[in-house]
C-alpha cells in the first residue's frame, strides 16, 4: 500500500528535471510510449496528464478501486450473491460458496473440511449421465462445483491438495465398477483423507506440541489457528502453568474467537492488537503460529500480519513454532506477498460490519467516489523462513529447511 | 519380568568400560542386544513393551543421556519396523542387526576421517574443543598422511579433557597448544577453522556437545571462520531443542541462584563425567553447571559424518529418511 501511495506523488515532484523524467515513464508504463517523438518536456507533460487520467478514467470508478501494485489481484463483488452460479452447481456447494465469500467459514482447515463434506454430498447425489462413465464424467461435474467455489473466494492450498487427492482417486477407479460401489469408495476415500490428514494429524501435532510448552511459558499467538487453540487448551488441561498473549488485527478480528474459547477453557490470556507487538513481544517466551500454507522454500503463506509477528519474535530471539498438517505443504514458491495474494473486502476499512462508519467524522464513508483514494485489505502475507524456528507436523518436529524433503517423501 | 536379574544400565557401563573407544550410542545398542538375548517374551507386544521399558530405564539412569538416547532411538526404530514378525524371528533379526551395527560402528570414525581429511590443508591452524575420539581419529589420520598443521585445543574446564587431546597430539608429533576456554576470542583470528565432536546431532542439524562449543561457534561466526562438527551418524538424535533451556539435560539446579546462606547444596553424582583431576572449587562448579550445550545450525558450517559431508539442513534430510 505504501509503495503505491509513494509512487504517484513522485511524478509531479520530478517535473523540473525533464531529462530523467522522460525516461521514467517510459520504463514504468510502456503502453504510453506514443508521444515519444515530442520534446522530452512535452512528453513528460502528456504522460503526466494521461497518467492522472488513467487513475480515474481507465476504469469505471466502482470497479477498479485498487492501487496499481495490487491491480493484478482479483476483485470481488460485495455483498456476495449466488445469483451468477451456473445451473449445474449442487445446492450444498452453492450455500457453501456463499459462506466462503462472507467468511462465515474461514481458515484453511475449516474450508477444506467443509468442502470435502459438501463433496461427499455431491458424490452421493450424483448420477452418471447415460453414454458416459463415472470416472470420465464425475471430474468435469466436480470441476463445475470447484470453479464456482473459486469464483466465490480464491481456493485455499488445502482445498487444492484435497481436490488433487480426490481427482486422483476418481481416475484410478475401475471402469467396470457399479456406480453405487464407486461412489461408496470415493466417499470412503474422502473420509480417509479427513481422518489421516486432518483429524489424526492434529492429534499427533498436539502431542508433539505439548513437549514444547513448559511451566512459566508465555505463549504469544496471532489471529486464530484451530490447531494452536486445541494445543493450548490441551496444555492447560494437562496442568501446565502458562499464559497466552493473543495478538489480533483489524479488520477480521479473528483473535476474538480464539480469545473467547481460551478464556472459556480457563486459560490466562492477554489480548492486544498487532500495533503493540513490539512491546507485547517482550513478555513472550515462545510464539505459536498456525498457517494457511507452507511453501516449498520454507516460507509461510499465512494470515496478513504473521510476517510482522514472526519478524518481531526473531529480532528478540524468541523461538517461532509453526503448527501445520503436511497437507498444507505446497510445491509453490513465493518470495513476496505481492505476486499472489487475496483481496479482502475494502469496505471493512471504512465501516463496521453493521454499516456504521469506523471514524466518527466519517471521512471514509464516500471513499468510492473520491478519485484518488484506494482502500486495500490483503488477506495473506509471506513469512520468510529465517524468522521461523520449527515446524511441528504429524511427521514430527522439523526445521523449515526440510519442507522440500517432506514434500518429496510424503506426496499426497 | 524376565530381566530382573539383568541390569541394563550395568551392562551398558560394562560395555563402555571394556572398550575405551566405544561411544555411548554403540554401548546402548549393545546392551539392548544383550537385553533381548536374555529376555523371554512370548508375544510380540510384550516384547516391544519390554524393550521400550529397558530403553527408558537406560535413558533415565544416565545423567547425560543425549547421545545414549540416540542409540536407544535407533534400536527402537528397528523394533517398531519389525512389529509384524513373530517374536523369535524378530529377536534373532534384532540380535543380528545390532551386532552388525556395533561392528560397523567401529569403522565409522575411519570413514569420517577419510572424508574430512581434505579439509585439513598444509599449514593450517585448527582450534579443537575438549576431547573427541572422532576428531582425534581425523587429526591423527591427517598427520599420518604427512599433513603439517598446528592445533589449539581448549582446556575444557572443569573436566580438563583438553590436556588429554594435547598429550595424544604431541605424541603424534602435531604441534599443539592448550588455551584457556576464555582465550578463544583471542586466538580466533589465528585460527583457520574450528573442529568439534558431538554428543548428539539434533533434528535441525544443530549440535549438542561438551559445554563451550556454542560460544566457540559464536566467536567463529563473528570472526568468519568455518565451524566444522564431526559426528558419527548414529549420533543423530530425534530431538529438536529450541534453545539451551529446552535441552533434556537441563535441570532446575543448573545455574540456579542459591542464597548466600545455603552454600552446601545436594550433589548430583559426577560418576558419568570421564573426570580428570577435579579440584574442590571445580567440583562445586561442575555440580551447578551444564555439561553440554546446544549449537544452533546457523552457526555450523558443515558436519563431517559417515554419510558424507553435510550441511546442517542435510542432516535433517537424513533424519527424515532414517525415521519415516
Amino acid at each position: 500500500m505504501s509503495n503505491s501511495a509513494s509512487s504517484s506523488p513522485r511524478l509531479p515532484s520530478a517535473s523540473n528535471t525533464p531529462k530523467p523524467k522522460a525516461k521514467a515513464p517510459k520504463s514504468e508504463k510502456p503502453a504510453k510510449q506514443a508521444p515519444k517523438n515530442a520534446g522530452p518536456g512535452k512528453a513528460a507533460k502528456v504522460n503526466n496528464a494521461s497518467k492522472g487520467g488513467a487513475a480515474s478514467s481507465s476504469s469505471t470508478p466502482a470497479a477498479k478501486k485498487i492501487s496499481p501494485l495490487f491491480a493484478h489481484l482479483e476483485e470481488r463483488e460485495y455483498p456476495a450473491t449466488t445469483a451468477q452460479a451456473p445451473s449445474g452447481v449442487h445446492p450444498c456447494v452453492r450455500s457453501l460458496g456463499l459462506q466462503f465469500a462472507e467468511l462465515k467459514i474461514c481458515g484453511s482447515t475449516a474450508r477444506c473440511l467443509a468442502m470435502l463434506n459438501a463433496f461427499k454430498q455431491v458424490i452421493e447425489d450424483y448420477q452418471t449421465p447415460s453414454q458416459t462413465t463415472l470416472c470420465r464424467h464425475l471430474p468435469t461435474y466436480l470441476s463445475i462445483q470447484i470453479s464456482y467455489l473459486v469464483s466465490m473466494r480464491p481456493m485455499a492450498v488445502t482445498m487444492g491438495n484435497a481436490i488433487r487427492f480426490l481427482k486422483y482417486h476418481i481416475s484410478i477407479l475401475d471402469i467396470d465398477l457399479p456406480e453405487s460401489d464407486a461412489k461408496g469408495q470415493l466417499i470412503e476415500k474422502i473420509d480417509e483423507f479427513i481422518r489421516d490428514r486432518i483429524t489424526a494429524a492434529d492429534r499427533l501435532i498436539v502431542q508433539y506440541g505439548l513437549q514444547k510448552i513448559q511451566d512459566g511459558d508465555v505463549v504469544l499467538t496471532y489471529a486464530c489457528s484451530s490447531i494452536v487453540k486445541t494445543l493450548l487448551i490441551a496444555a492447560h488441561q494437562a496442568g501446565i502453568q502458562f499464559r497466552v498473549i493473543v495478538i489480533d488485527s483489524r479488520p477480521l478480528l479473528e483473535g476474538l474467537k480464539l480469545l473467547r474459547d481460551l478464556a472459556t477453557a480457563g486459560l490466562a490470556c492477554t489480548y492486544a492488537y498487532i500495533n503493540s507487538i513490539s512491546s507485547t513481544m517482550k513478555e513472550a517466551t515462545k510464539v505459536f503460529l498456525g498457517t494457511h500454507a507452507v511453501l516449498a522454500n520454507g516460507a509461510l503463506f499465512s494470515r496478513a500480519g504473521t510476517a510482522l509477528v514472526a519478524m518481531t519474535a526473531h529480532r528478540r530471539n524468541i523461538p517461532v513454532i509453526v503448527f501445520s498438517e503436511i497437507y498444507k505443504f505446497t510445491e509453490r514458491v513465493q518470495l513476496d506477498s505481492v505476486v499472489m495474494n487475496e483481496l479482502g473486502d475494502p469496505h471493512d476499512l471504512a465501516a463496521h460490519k453493521d454499516g456504521s462508519p469506523i471514524d466518527p467524522a466519517a471521512s471514509l464513508t464516500n471513499w468510492k467516489s473520491v478519485n484518488n483514494l484506494n482502500l486495500l485489505t490483503l488477506m495473506y502475507d509471506v513469512t520468510p523462513t529465517e524468522y521461523l524456528s520449527m515446524a511441528i507436523t504429524e511427521v514430527g518436529m522439523i526445521p523449515f529447511t526440510s519442507v522440500p524433503v517432506v514434500l518429496r517423501e510424503y506426496r499426497l | 519380568m524376565a530381566h530382573e536379574e539383568f541390569s541394563i544400565y550395568q551392562s551398558y557401563q560394562e560395555f563402555l568400560q571394556s572398550d575405551p573407544d566405544m561411544s555411548m550410542p554403540v554401548a546402548a545398542v549393545q546392551s539392548l542386544v544383550e537385553f533381548i538375548r536374555q529376555s523371554q517374551a512370548s508375544t510380540m507386544s510384550e516384547f516391544v513393551v519390554m524393550v521400550r521399558d529397558a530403553a527408558q530405564v537406560l535413558k533415565s539412569s544416565a545423567r547425560n543421556s543425549v547421545s545414549l538416547a540416540a542409540g536407544c532411538d535407533l534400536f527402537m526404530q528397528a523394533v517398531t519396523r519389525m512389529a509384524d514378525a513373530n517374536v523369535e524371528e524378530c529377536r534373532q533379526n534384532l540380535i543380528n542387526r545390532g551386532t552388525k551395527f556395533v561392528e560397523k560402528a567401529a569403522s565409522c570414525r575411519e570413514s569420517i576421517a577419510e572424508l574430512g581429511e581434505p579439509f585439513i590443508r598444509d599449514d593450517s591452524t585448527i582450534l579443537v574443543h575438549s576431547y573427541s575420539r572422532v576428531v582425534m581419529t581425523l587429526l591423527l589420520r591427517a598427520a599420518a598422511h604427512n599433513r603439517r598443521f598446528r592445533v589449539y585445543v581448549t582446556e575444557a574446564r572443569p573436566i580438563n579433557s583438553g590436556y588429554r587431546t594435547a598429550a595424544q597430539l604431541r605424541q603424534a608429533g602435531i604441534p599443539c597448544t592448550v588455551v584457556l576456554d576464555c582465550a578463544v576470542g583471542y586466538i580466533m583470528e589465528e585460527v583457520d577453522f574450528v573442529l568439534v565432536g558431538a554428543e548428539g546431532v539434533v533434528e535441525n542439524g544443530g549440535l549438542i556437545n561438551q559445554i563451550g562449543s556454542y560460544q566457540i561457534s559464536i566467536v567463529a561466526k563473528a570472526a568468519r571462520k568455518p565451524f566444522y562438527a564431526v559426528a558419527e551418524s548414529y549420533k543423530f538424535v530425534r530431538l529438536f531443542p529450541l534453545n539451551q533451556f529446552d535441552l533434556p539435560t537441563h535441570t532446575a539446579q543448573i545455574l540456579s541462584f542459591d542464597s548466600p546462606q545455603s552454600v552446601a547444596s545436594p550433589s548430583p553424582s559426577l560418576s558419568d563425567t570421564n573426570s580428570m583431576e577435579l579440584d574442590g572449587a571445580a567440583l562445586d562448579l561442575a555440580k551447578t553447571n551444564p555439561e553440554v550445550d546446544y549449537t544452533p545450525p546457523s552457526f555450523i558450517t558443515l558436519l563431517f559424518t559417515d554419510l558424507g559431508v553435510l550441511t546442517p539442513s542435510g542432516v535433517s534430510d537424513e533424519l527424515i529418511k532414517l525415521y519415516y
